[in-house]
């Protein structure tokens, strides 16, 4: 289960520094956020993509299967806003569905939004580890260890919270039961599961965070990193990276566009 | 929170002048838990030298955890509890191993659990990488590599990991809460092995109810009991607390030496009709009815050898037909049956039968398929071969949804967690909970509810709810739950695991009461003891593969089989001797 998860061989994106990675991912997150012109942003998405095979590390198989579900991502982000967008040029009409010009372009260029926003995400989730963004964070970002190790603790709970959800879910199995139909029995259902899970949990957490703090872990004061976090020539090929791939979205905005709207808001 | 005792005018005893500074201590400690009604301790005056070796004895809820948390400074420091003393002495350096093995890290990998302690007393980098290799050295924990994940190891293994980390402390004192209770008898021997070498030179203060292997060791040169509600009772060496308090001991469930045989003793004298009877006609002639009932059964041998697979797949022709010999059916029939997880067997039986009045100990190291077993057993697994119950085909059916209602109307299923099998918002409600959906009368149920409450020693606790029971009660309602329901076969996933002796005791009495009321019991277990004397049958899985071990030695006589291993398939005549020889 878990080599399905792991990345088959490391990537320039796996060497840089997560805090680096970390700051790149949200300022290309806000300059998509802020890009208005639909050209620009298809070629977004389209290189996010095309980084998103050569860097994550992981087989192209997996990536595609990633890639195809962003067509959900598309449709869903677009949908709406095609369907009830605003608009004068009106392509079609049925009831409430009001299919204009405006709207559909404007769809698109939300689709591709969505499209860009998740392929940048997973770029980044993909190539950094949990302990290593948390180790540079304390190192690099001045993340209090009290927060940082509260996580990666959390984070290695979590198993153990899903097999005991399988285990309750055979216990609720054999003994049977009548089942409730609709909302209450929904509501039953949740209480059946969370009360057994929900006091397992709590109590792990009390008794993992009274052993963390009898190994003199007071949350403050300095301590050595076992994981040094530095700055390396990855840091500086990854920025290039990045820039280089909204520079190349930019140029074939400009020089291959396909929807030539300059600005979305105003069309 | 250090001005709250220091206010306080000392309580009772005198001082007296002591000679040299102890490892810990504590005097006229009074401590109550925010809620409560009684203290936990009134007025404890509590002293450990220097190099001791100590361990804690006492029921639970005695206080002997609590005791340790004062001593070790965690309460008040930690975990805030309202407490006074006049006078306290806390050991410079000390770490404390836990009981749970999985609560004891933060972090996925073993190297970055270690790190994470040697991170906290600001170590440099580069002498991490010795130090831990050092230290796992000296709990016996030698890995390949640093870079493990934790949760690649075994329970026993985590443990001597949390020991290792905590000797990164290079504490002076090590304090551990009941660090075997929730391992496996080779666990627990090699946790203690690992204490044992790293004791020298270091106090010792134990608190533990499973204490044959630690005496084994002679790890300990004095022992402290403490009665209910804190009280301490006596002290002094091993061998004369043990001879002079044998009785508080045995009242209070701890497991110290001979508890097991004395129990033993008394519990053939009190069952030796062991025969069930079912429908008032005592069933001892139906060991020999079915012919072929040994031919399944191998010789128990050491792992290695796959020999449950090259099994030959006896036909048994008694099998399933009328007979009209209601007590010589068996009610499990596995032939050739194979359970898988994620598409890959985990668990193969070649030939194996239960039978009514049959109590069936399952063994095995961990990891070996006892609970894909049961899993499987129950349909919550899906499987393929030959499986019957009370005559009826499980096989047949691909859809498991349907296979754990058709199994669940002739198994009753008892979860090692208590708390993850509870339905009920009450303790008479969870016993009722699976009677409802088949017994029509109200009354007849309620009937059978107090009939339960008062075998299963639940009286006067029915509107309780179910997490607010003691350890020991929680065990019993799972069971009560399970059994109420008077299914031929009960399947108990270790059911005595982490329990007291006294509470052991009590499960083991309840299902012998059901097996002779005519029903099957199928206990997975770690306990040799429960295996060899007070089942009927042994049945092993090793590697994935079922073995019968056929009758154990309490089963044998009754049968009238001198020998049931005669039909042993790649037994060696040695290990088929050593069993007859038993």
């Amino acid at each position: 289960m878990k080599g399905v998860f792991a990345p088959s061989y490391r990537t320039w994106m796996h060497r840089a520094n997560p805090v680096l990675k970390l700051g790149g991912s949200i300022l290309l997150f806000f300059l998509a956020l802020f890009t208005h012109r639909p050209d620009f942003m298809l070629y977004q998405a389209v290189v996010f993509i095309l980084l998103l095979f050569w860097q994550s590390g992981y087989a192209f198989w997996k990536i595609l299967l990633v890639v195809l579900s962003f067509i959900l991502v598309f449709i869903s982000s677009s949908s709406t806003m095609m369907l009830f967008g605003k608009g004068e040029a009106l392509w079609w009409e049925w009831g409430l569905i009001r299919i204009t010009e405006e709207s559909f372009y404007r769809g698109i260029h939300i689709g591709l939004k969505s499209v860009t926003l998740a392929a940048e995400g997973l770029l980044f989730v993909l190539t950094t580890p949990s302990v290593g963004l948390f180790y540079a964070l304390m190192q690099n970002a001045k993340l209090p260890p009290k927060f940082a190790y509260s996580f990666m603790a959390s984070i290695r709970l979590l198993p153990m919270v899903w097999e005991e959800l399988l285990i309750r879910r055979n216990a609720l199995r054999i003994r049977g039961g009548q089942r409730l139909r609709g909302p209450r029995g929904w509501v039953a259902a949740i209480r059946l599961y969370a009360v057994p899970l929900l006091s397992q949990s709590i109590r792990r957490a009390h008794r993992v965070a009274v052993a963390m703090e009898s190994k003199a872990f007071d949350g403050k004061g300095g301590r050595t990193y076992y994981y040094p976090s530095v700055f390396t020539k990855f840091d500086l090929l990854i920025a290039a990276l990045l820039l280089g791939a909204v520079s190349l979205a930019l140029l074939l905005g400009g020089t291959l566009p396909v929807f030539s709207i300059a600005d979305i808001r105003n069309y | 929170m250090g001005g709250f005792h220091a206010d306080l005018p000392p309580a009772g005893a005198a001082k007296t002048p002591m000679s040299g500074e102890p490892a810990g201590e504590v005097r006229d400690l009074r401590l109550k838990f925010p809620g409560e009604d009684t203290f936990v301790f009134k007025d404890l005056t509590f002293r450990v030298e220097r190099g001791e070796k100590l361990l804690l004895l006492g029921p639970s809820g005695s206080g002997k955890s609590t005791l340790l948390q004062v001593l070790s400074g965690m309460i008040p420091e930690l975990v805030d509890v309202p407490m006074r003393y006049s006078e306290r002495v806390l050991p410079s350096a000390w770490g404390m191993l836990f009981q749970d093995p999985d609560t004891q890290f933060c972090m996925p990998y073993v190297d970055e659990e270690l790190a994470f302690v040697l991170e906290n007393r600001r170590v440099p980098r580069e002498e991490m990488a010795p130090r831990m290799r050092d230290v796992l050295k000296k709990v016996g924990l030698e890995l390949k590599e640093l870079h493990v994940p934790i949760g690649t190891l075994s329970q026993g293994m985590k443990q001597r990991l949390a020991l290792a980390s905590i000797l990164l402390m290079e504490p002076e004192v090590l304090f551990l809460d009941e660090p075997s209770a929730l391992l496996d008898p080779p666990g627990r021997k090699q946790i203690w092995q690992a204490v044992r070498e790293v004791a020298e030179a270091r106090t010792l203060i134990i608190v533990e109810h499973r204490i044959e292997e630690l005496l084994e060791l002679e790890l300990v040169d004095r022992v402290a009991l403490f009665g209910p509600e804190g009280r301490l009772l006596g002290q002094g060496p091993p061998e004369e607390l043990f001879r002079s308090y044998r009785k508080e001991l045995l009242a209070y469930g701890i497991w110290h030496p001979g508890v097991w045989d004395g129990y033993v003793a008394d519990f053939l004298e009190a069952y030796q009709e062991t025969g069930p009877t079912v429908g008032g006609q005592k069933a001892d002639s139906y060991r020999q009815a079915p012919e072929g009932r040994e031919q399944g059964a191998q010789v128990c041998k050491p792992a290695g050898k796959k020999h449950g697979q090259t099994a030959p797949l006896t036909e048994r022709k008694s099998v399933g037909e009328p007979a009209g010999q209601p007590v010589g059916q068996p009610v499990m029939v596995l032939t050739d049956f194979r359970g898988f997880r994620q598409g890959r067997p985990v668990i193969h039986a070649a030939q194996a039968s239960v039978y009514p009045g049959d109590f069936i100990a399952v063994t095995g190291p961990n990891g070996a398929g006892k609970s894909s077993l049961l899993l499987s057993l129950m349909g919550l697994l899906p499987s393929e071969g030959g499986y019957r119950l009370s005559g009826q085909d499980m096989s047949w059916s691909k859809l498991r949804n349907k296979m754990v209602r058709a199994v669940a109307r002739e198994v009753g299923f008892v979860f090692q967690n208590p708390e993850f099998q509870f339905v009920g918002n009450r303790v008479d409600q969870e016993i009722a909970f699976s009677l409802l959906e088949e017994t029509a009368g109200s009354e007849e149920v309620s009937r059978l509810v107090d009939e339960a409450l008062i075998r299963f020693g639940l009286a006067g606790l029915e509107a309780r709810h179910p997490y607010q029971l003691s350890l020991g009660q929680k065990r019993r309602l799972s069971v009560a739950g399970a059994a109420v329901l008077k299914r031929p076969v009960l399947l108990l996933d270790e059911p005595t695991f982490g329990q007291d002796a006294v509470n052991t005791f009590a499960i083991l009495d309840l299902c012998e009461e059901l097996r002779r009321e005519g029903a099957a019991i199928l206990m997975v277990t770690h306990e040799e003891k429960i295996a060899e004397t007070i089942a009927t049958r042994k049945w092993e899985v090793r590697d994935g593969v079922l073995t019968d071990c056929g009758l154990t030695e309490r089963g044998r006589p009754r049968a009238g089989i001198a020998n049931p291993a005669t039909v042993g398939v790649e037994g060696t005549a040695a290990a088929n001797g050593e069993r007859v020889s038993v």
